[in-house]
């Protein structure tokens, strides 16, 4: 276990990690948390020319939170926004999440920003940009710019990333005022990847449904928002049979892969019964704020 | 792993067997594809570089193309192996005229071993579906207005 050969670089800014790339193109890899790259690399599955550690970039490595947004740099470790108290306070649903990225060794490594530039179909961190319209900010050639999730993740591990730039931070909006929230997967066995899992935001206005998210990992190539189903809930009045309602426009708007772990159908199943599991737990969190 | 579609593609169904039976075409439409080269009637060497992101792999192997009944249906056969595993796959195609354009009826059964089928269990057989997609979408192409 024991990777090809590879050239080191370890910049100390973003600038010169940028040059960099935009040296070696597609020939070079990022490292930052190395929880994906390095068991691909230690595989000889991956076999980057170049390794970019990104890891001596001091400026890389904080969490803010500014004007209802939280913003991690590109070494915010993942067990570090896990216990961050303005992630407890404006985006519960991320700090569920985070909760179920892998093992708590791997998070003390992993971070935030390269989960998301990983883009595997079923992490967690995607579909909750996904779910709360977040946004990463890359950093290339031709300067710096803002990328929505719905425009980040293209297909499995594949992202609109150019191989020469560096994601530097991901910013995640905080949940709207007394929304609920609940995050809910399953897996084979504790710190899998889950075979399909559910992030849903609800707010509550005057008795009706003001504001829905729902967005999945594991029945696709990419995370996904169940827009249908979004749409399904705004304006109604919560109920059982509007969560079974939306469960039933999640289950016929996903289109999940088999494998080896589980079926289609089996993963179409359990979409919908997460999707409505996590929206009683959502609306007993919503505050009626009318 | 079994994958099964249906295609349709804008010309009819003898433009349609021609181009399916073109070794350019085919080398110019399979994802990853970087040779191939005729090596008997209907057997040819041919060289993949297939994967996602930085998980790349070259396999080296053989394609034939056998039980043809011109100009509807044949069976090919992809038999390959590399550093990070081997795969073997066969598939059948049937054409079928709708209108001036052609329904393509695919059925592919794959097996993929090595550490590649280990690792990436998860995602073989979505990353398959997903090349044929593309590798229709070209032929879709090549055959459209304009072609």
């Amino acid at each position: 276990m024991k990777p090809a050969a590879f050239d080191y670089e370890a910049p100390e800014t973003v600038e010169e990690a940028v040059a960099l790339l935009g040296a070696h193109g597609d020939r070079a890899k990022v490292l930052a948390g190395g929880q994906s790259l390095v068991p691909l690399m230690n595989m000889r599955l991956a076999r980057p020319e170049v390794v970019v550690d990104i890891n001596r970039i001091r400026s890389l490595d904080y969490l803010t939170a500014d004007a209802g947004v939280l913003a991690f740099g590109a070494l915010c470790r993942q067990r570090a926004a896990e216990r961050s108290a303005a992630v407890a306070r404006l985006c519960p649903l991320l700090g569920d999440a985070l909760a179920l990225v892998g093992h708590a060794q791997i998070r003390n490594r992993g971070t935030v920003v390269g989960s998301l530039a990983h883009a595997d179909p079923a992490a967690e961190l995607c579909a909750v940009l996904a779910a709360l319209g977040g946004t990463v900010t890359a950093v290339g050639p031709g300067g710096a710019r803002s990328i929505p999730a719905e425009d980040l993740f293209v297909s499995y591990l594949t992202t609109s990333l150019d191989p020469r730039e560096l994601v530097t931070e991901a910013r995640f909006p905080a949940l709207p005022r007394g929304a609920g929230w609940a995050w809910k997967e399953i897996s084979r066995r504790h710190g899998d990847f889950a075979l399909a899992g559910v992030g849903v935001v609800l707010a509550v206005r005057g008795g009706t449904v003001a504001h829905a998210r729902i967005a999945l990992i594991g029945v696709g190539p990419t995370a996904v928002r169940a827009s249908r189903a979004e749409r399904s809930l705004v304006g109604a009045a919560p109920s059982d049979g509007l969560w079974e309602d939306a469960a039933d426009a999640v289950r016929s708007e996903v289109e999940p892969d088999a494998d080896i772990h589980a079926s289609a159908e089996y993963r179409r199943h359990v979409a919908g019964v997460l999707t409505r599991r996590a929206l009683v737990e959502a609306a007993t969190r919503a505050r009626d704020a009318a | 792993m079994r994958l099964e579609g249906t295609n349709t593609l804008p010309a009819p169904v003898e433009t349609v067997w021609r181009t399916i039976n073109d070794p350019d075409a085919l080398r110019g439409c399979t994802p990853g594809l970087t040779d191939l080269s005729p090596t008997g009637p209907g057997t040819y060497a041919a060289m993949l570089t297939i994967g996602i992101a930085a998980v790349k792999g070259t396999y080296k192997g053989t394609l034939t193309i056998t039980d043809k009944r011109e100009p509807t249906h044949y069976k090919i056969i992809l038999e390959g192996s590399g550093g990070s595993g081997f795969m073997r796959g066969e598939g059948t195609i049937d054409l079928e005229a709708d209108g001036d354009a052609t329904r393509v009826k695919w059925t592919g059964d794959m097996q993929i071993g090595g550490l590649i089928a280990g690792v990436g269990q998860r995602m073989l057989g979505g990353v398959g579906k997903m090349l044929i997609g593309q590798f229709f979408k070209c032929l879709e192409q090549r055959l459209g207005p304009g072609a």
